[in-house]
């Protein structure tokens, strides 16, 4: 149970919802991350609105030259879609990493996001995807880029009065790879370090981490580091591997082991993409 | 923080928040008049007595609580009830057929698949989750998606054992 | 012709309680229910140390549905002494009492109790009782605090926990003139909480007059009801604790746990049932295994034979009670050494006493010990097996005493065989797999067979069934199962002629379920309650039928078909309905108390004894460890029950795979608080960790130990595994890594 009172109602539409969204409320998805959140107090809102339901924000489906993934999506629905399995790959390999089944079942893509866990796996595969997180409120809606999503630990861009509907994603062209490869904590199975990578057919890449600092980012040295796939551009590449962050330290491991697994996932990553 | 807290709550009539939840439970309509802040567990096994799904860390870190919730295994600990209005759940008193022990729960005695039992009821429930999932092709991919449902006695070879007698026979020594 | 009942003992049966447990149906202790139960839920301290200055209850005793907050203001006149207070395990010094006073003893120290209608309303009060303290200087790191290390008190605990024996030929000038030595001083071990799945949970059920069943998650029912008597001065048959199922305990119930005292509390002053149910977090604010710091230095010849051994640790107890364990002891039993130094100290600091935890020294000690062994073999460059049995003590050297028995040749033997130890290159770094390191590793395991005094009831009941009982309890190591084929064979009858019943402080009386001596303790008390009742029934044979019976000695009769008869002649018989009959009583029952003659016992030393095989795989670039298979052969007399004995032996490998690589309580030493009380953090293994786990059971024949000739498996299974798997893991690596958990990047 839940240590203290709340409201609790659940609307049929996005629109309902953001009517009834105020600076007393949180949205209720698939609850992984927010009940044990409140369980713990960290987080007493007043309101719960459970949009786990809401039809508008369960799909997957394609959108002119964009795949479209519901913020209600769970983690599952993700793992078995054969649109993620046939154009986004890697969210098909990462969803199957993440927790365990009974985990999988509830949690979702949305939640994940506007949670913001420094240790989450999504965020590392939708900045390297490309990914843009579209969010509405009661005067429409915007888009915000991957990119500037993430604003630190546990915070993101949404405002208060917004709720993530979608993430979209450009179809990648023809004959790119991507890859999830994650370390994983042994009892939460949340990342110690999580690099996502994805190469387009023209040779760039966009890499991504997750577990390492306080917030998910993407390397852009490394990116630009990898120059031609040879062998020495991408242990050139590795070496750069988040460099001058600031790391996670826990029991689990230290500044030096993090960023040693950073650079031995980033070569998994790299190399996973090279046939 | 506490005592804003505090005051809200007290303000709050506690009336306006109970809600009417109708739910299938092993097969039968089941109405709980609840407050939100209940979780399906304690729903189960405070309002309903139905203690066969237990609580080991209320947190969704050990698996003790999976049930089966519209087909799919879920932790009924990070579950408010009152969000599975409309659902059918499925717990381990509903696993057996009108006394017929579930293939799987017999496996279990027969390869001495627990010692206290406490987590048996979310294993047994996770393992029919994970059989109708059909997903796993080996022992080691039994193993790895079974591995939210911790055990402290140790008895993870015979747990996997068992399913593997019922999942996957022809391949189970 | 029907034969004698055929020997259950040696079957393996299925656990008799399974159907229950499979289906939800078995109760444990915080789900019975009342019609007027009220939920009271625990606050904790938030300080290590100092004094609560004021309890803000009168705001929260405003909120809707709450009965009463307890607290040491307002909690009843207890007892007063302090050996009220303890209870059958209670270490030496001054124990415990939840709400006595202002004093803060440690962070997590339950301070309030509040009680309401409901759980949600009794937990949501308790998460806003605010509460103000004076904090006072502490310290929880014993590593800082070396100066204060201290022999033990001695107490009625430490007589079944006997502290090292004394000092034996000149340890220095041998160590000094062999020409092999192995030294080191690091091997340190970390704080492990036990964890059961079941969170400990009390429902005392208000029964009126001043009676009261208490449904308590204990391993003595009736250690739980003489604290309960003790502590608020009730009469003991007023007391019953009745534990049914447990789910899991592995020392965290050896003794009372405040949730017990809570729930009495509140039931006693409300006259309300109350249920108590501790959270996960609040499992680590009792008991724990205590860290260590020890020491070892092993010195031989060149052909291998040990000259020296000196085996030092260092533990952390708390600032009220001297917790001590078995740590040091077992290098001078296993092997024979004439110059020894063995010593053990505590350093007291501001946590909660320690407590028994799953083999409890054994499986501390003996690690440096074996990987001390491990090193002195590649020192010698001699293979480890090879040092063992160079080695091997036909006698009991520290105490100069045969052993009751002793098979651990045949477990290393057999072991080696089966596991195929000796195809391994003795060379570390040698053995590969892929991209993987491949090690092997092995150690010894000993622990001491221990039977204690227990009662047990027999019964022919009305029915004509047979019906044992005892108050033990059952955590999940099958005792119902291994009693009632015991039962079974005592009495001669089949299994669904005879029920055991268990679990009850009302029954005959069982010392607390640990230390791996319930099968020989409560199995003992079984046979002799079982053989009274057989005499008892062939006195009345005989006063019903003199002259057929008159020359009949209990071993001579049979019990089947619901007649006695003589066994060599069936048709000689009399029906049970007519044995009761003549006694003129609804059932027929004889109590026997079994008490091991300490005189015989003294002669010997008596212990299970294990060889462990262990197979690793360590990803050199992450430093990931993986017990690929682990072999544990198995000398502890009798198996009664050969699948449930296998499982005993398999769970506790278990443990010691998450001793050696998963489980430690970490210390925020600047907080005086564990930072990790949770499943999320505190890693035990789940499936996927666990692979190939194999045991032998060698056969190993015991008249001495006991009648059943059976040592208990508790503990054996775990002791072994850690030193094995860091040997293994030298051997894969080349790295000797003196810490557990090993880390990953301790191999990097």
């Amino acid at each position: 149970m839940i240590s203290y009172e709340f409201d609790y109602t659940r609307p049929d539409t996005v629109e309902a919802a953001l009517d009834l969204l105020d600076d007393d409320s949180k949205i209720l998805a698939g609850g992984h991350s927010l009940i044990p959140a409140l369980k713990l107090r960290l987080s007493a809102p007043g309101k719960l609105i459970d949009i786990a339901r809401i039809p508008s924000l369960k799909g997957i489906k394609m959108d002119g030259n964009e795949l479209v993934i519901g913020a209600a999506a769970t983690h599952s629905d993700i793992l078995e879609s054969d649109l993620i399995k046939q154009h986004l790959p890697m969210f098909a390999e990462g969803a199957a990493l993440i927790g365990d089944p009974m985990i999988r079942h509830k949690g979702t893509l949305g939640g994940s996001l506007a949670h913001a866990d420094p240790s989450a796996d999504w965020p590392a595969m939708v900045l390297a995807a490309e990914g843009t997180v579209v969010v509405q409120s009661k005067t429409g809606t915007r888009s915000i880029s991957s990119d500037d999503f993430f604003t630190g630990f546990y915070s993101t861009a949404l405002e208060s009065g917004e709720i993530i509907t979608e993430i979209r994603f450009p179809i990648p062209a023809e004959g790119t790879k991507m890859t999830y490869q994650k370390f994983v904590q042994p009892a939460s199975r949340f990342a110690i370090v999580g690099c996502a990578a994805l190469r387009h057919p023209d040779g760039t890449a966009r890499v991504a981490f997750t577990g390492v600092a306080d917030a998910p980012f993407r390397d852009t040295a490394v990116e630009n580091a990898v120059g031609d796939w040879s062998e020495e551009a991408l242990e050139a590449a590795v070496a750069l591997t988040a460099q001058g962050m600031e790391f996670n330290v826990d029991h689990y491991a230290s500044e030096t082991y993090r960023h040693h697994l950073a650079r031995v996932y980033c070569r998994k990553a790299l190399k996973a993409l090279l046939y | 923080m506490e005592t804003t807290q505090l005051s809200r709550n007290t303000n709050t009539s506690k009336i306006d928040c109970i809600r009417t939840v109708t739910f299938t439970i092993n097969g039968q309509s089941t109405q709980l008049q609840l407050p939100p802040w209940v979780s399906l567990l304690d729903a189960l096994r405070h309002h309903l007595h139905l203690t066969g799904t237990k609580k080991g860390c209320d947190h969704g870190q050990c698996g003790a609580c999976t049930v089966m919730c519209d087909g799919k295994r879920i932790l009924s600990c990070l579950t408010l009830a009152v969000s599975k209005d409309q659902s059918s759940i499925t717990t381990i008193e509903g696993i057996a057929d009108n006394g017929e022990l579930h293939p799987l729960q017999k496996a279990f005695i027969e390869y001495d698949a627990f010692q206290c039992g406490y987590c048996t009821p979310g294993q047994i429930c996770s393992a029919v989750g994970m059989m109708q999932e059909g997903k796993a092709q080996n022992r080691a991919e039994v193993q790895e998606l079974m591995s939210g449902n911790l055990c402290r006695c140790g008895a993870n070879s015979q747990i996997i054992d068992a399913i593997m007698e019922v999942y996957i026979p022809e391949t189970h020594e | 012709m029907e034969t004698i009942n055929q020997k259950q003992q040696g079957k393996a049966l299925s656990r008799l309680e399974g159907a229950l447990k499979v289906t939800g149906a078995a109760q444990y202790a915080g789900e019975y229910s009342a019609p007027d139960l009220l939920y009271g839920h625990v606050v904790n301290s938030t300080i290590p140390k100092g004094k609560i200055q004021k309890i803000y209850t009168e705001e929260i005793l405003k909120l809707p549905g709450i009965i009463e907050i307890f607290t040491h203001e307002n909690r009843p006149s207890l007892a007063w002494f302090n050996f009220q207070y303890s209870d059958m395990d209670a270490p030496p010094g001054s124990p415990f009492r939840p709400l006595h006073d202002a004093e803060i003893k440690y962070y997590g120290q339950p301070v309030a109790l509040v009680v309401a209608e409901s759980f949600e309303e009794a937990r949501f009060a308790a998460s806003v009782l605010k509460i103000d303290y004076e904090k006072e200087a502490f310290t929880t790191n014993f590593t800082n605090q070396l100066d204060d290390a201290r022999a033990p008190k001695r107490g009625f605990a430490t007589l079944l926990k006997p502290l090292p024996p004394k000092p034996k030929g000149d340890f220095d000038k041998a160590f000094d003139e062999s020409p092999v030595q192995v030294s080191a001083d690091d091997y340190y071990h970390g704080t492990e909480h036990h964890n059961p799945m079941e969170m400990h949970a009390t429902t005392t059920m208000f029964e009126g007059e001043g009676k009261l069943t208490i449904y308590d998650k204990t391993q003595g029912t009736v250690n739980s009801q003489l604290y309960v008597a003790n502590v608020f001065g009730l009469s003991f048959k007023d007391v019953r604790v009745i534990a049914p199922y447990v789910g899991g305990a592995f020392g965290s119930g050896l003794q009372p746990q405040y949730q017990l005292f809570m729930s009495v509390m509140a039931a006693l002053e409300l006259k309300r049932s109350v249920r108590v149910t501790l959270t996960r977090a609040q499992m680590y604010t009792f008991g724990h295994r205590p860290p260590t710091l020890q020491q070892i230095k092993v010195a031989a010849e060149m052909d291998g034979k040990i000259t020296a051994l000196h085996h030092k640790a260092t533990a952390e107890t708390s600032r009220f009670e001297d917790y001590t364990e078995v740590v040091v002891n077992w290098g001078n039993i296993l092997y024979p050494v004439e110059n020894t130094k063995l010593d053990y100290e505590l350093v007291p600091v501001d946590v909660y006493s320690p407590l028994d935890m799953r083999a409890p020294g054994g499986s501390t000690g003996l690690h440096p010990l074996e990987c001390a062994l491990d090193e002195l073999a590649y020192e010698l460059k001699m293979d480890p097996l090879d040092l063992r049995l160079k080695n091997y003590a036909e006698q009991d050297d520290s105490e100069n005493r045969p052993f009751s028995s002793k098979e651990l040749k045949e477990c290393y033997l057999q072991g080696a065989e089966k596991f195929g130890w000796y195809n391994r290159s003795p060379q570390p770094r040698s053995m590969r797999r892929g991209n993987r390191l491949v090690g092997y590793g092995m150690a010894t395991g000993i622990w001491e067979s221990m039977t204690l005094p227990a009662k047990a009831e027999a019964t022919l009941t009305k029915e004509g069934k047979f019906r044992v009982r005892s108050a033990v309890t059952d955590i999940g190591t099958g005792t119902l199962t291994v009693m009632t084929q015991i039962a079974a064979d005592a009495l001669g009858v089949g299994l669904d002629e005879v029920e055991f019943e268990y679990g009850d402080s009302k029954m005959p009386f069982a010392p607390i379920q640990g230390g791996s001596y319930t099968v020989s303790t409560v199995g003992s008390a079984v046979v002799a309650a079982c053989q009274a009742l057989r005499k008892r029934l062939l006195k009345i044979a005989q006063k019903a039928n003199g002259s057929l019976f008159e020359t009949a000695s209990e071993s001579k009769v049979s019990l089947t078909n619901g007649h006695l008869s003589l066994s060599e002649k069936p048709d000689v018989a009399v029906s049970f309905q007519e044995l009761l009959t003549v006694s003129g009583k609804r059932m027929i029952k004889a109590s026997k108390t079994n008490i091991p003659n300490p005189l015989t016992l003294k002669k010997y030393t008596r212990a299970a004894h294990s060889a462990a095989f262990v197979e690793v795989e360590v990803d050199e670039e992450l430093g990931v460890i993986n017990v690929t298979r682990a072999l544990t052969a198995v000398a502890a007399g009798t198996i009664v029950n050969p699948k449930t004995a296998r499982s005993q032996i398999v769970g506790g490998m278990v443990w010691g795979i998450s001793k050696a690589l998963r489980e430690e309580t970490i210390t925020d030493h600047r907080l005086g608080r564990y930072m990790n009380p949770n499943l999320a953090e505190y890693h035990i293994p789940v499936h996927a960790d666990i692979h190939d786990l194999d045991v032998i059971f060698v056969e190993e024949k015991d008249d001495i130990v006991n009648p059943l000739g059976s040592k208990g498996l508790g503990e054996i299974g775990i002791v072994a595994l850690p030193p094995a798997i860091a040997n293994a893991v030298f051997h894969a690596t080349g790295k000797r890594i003196h810490q557990l958990p090993i880390h990953f990047d301790m191999l990097l």
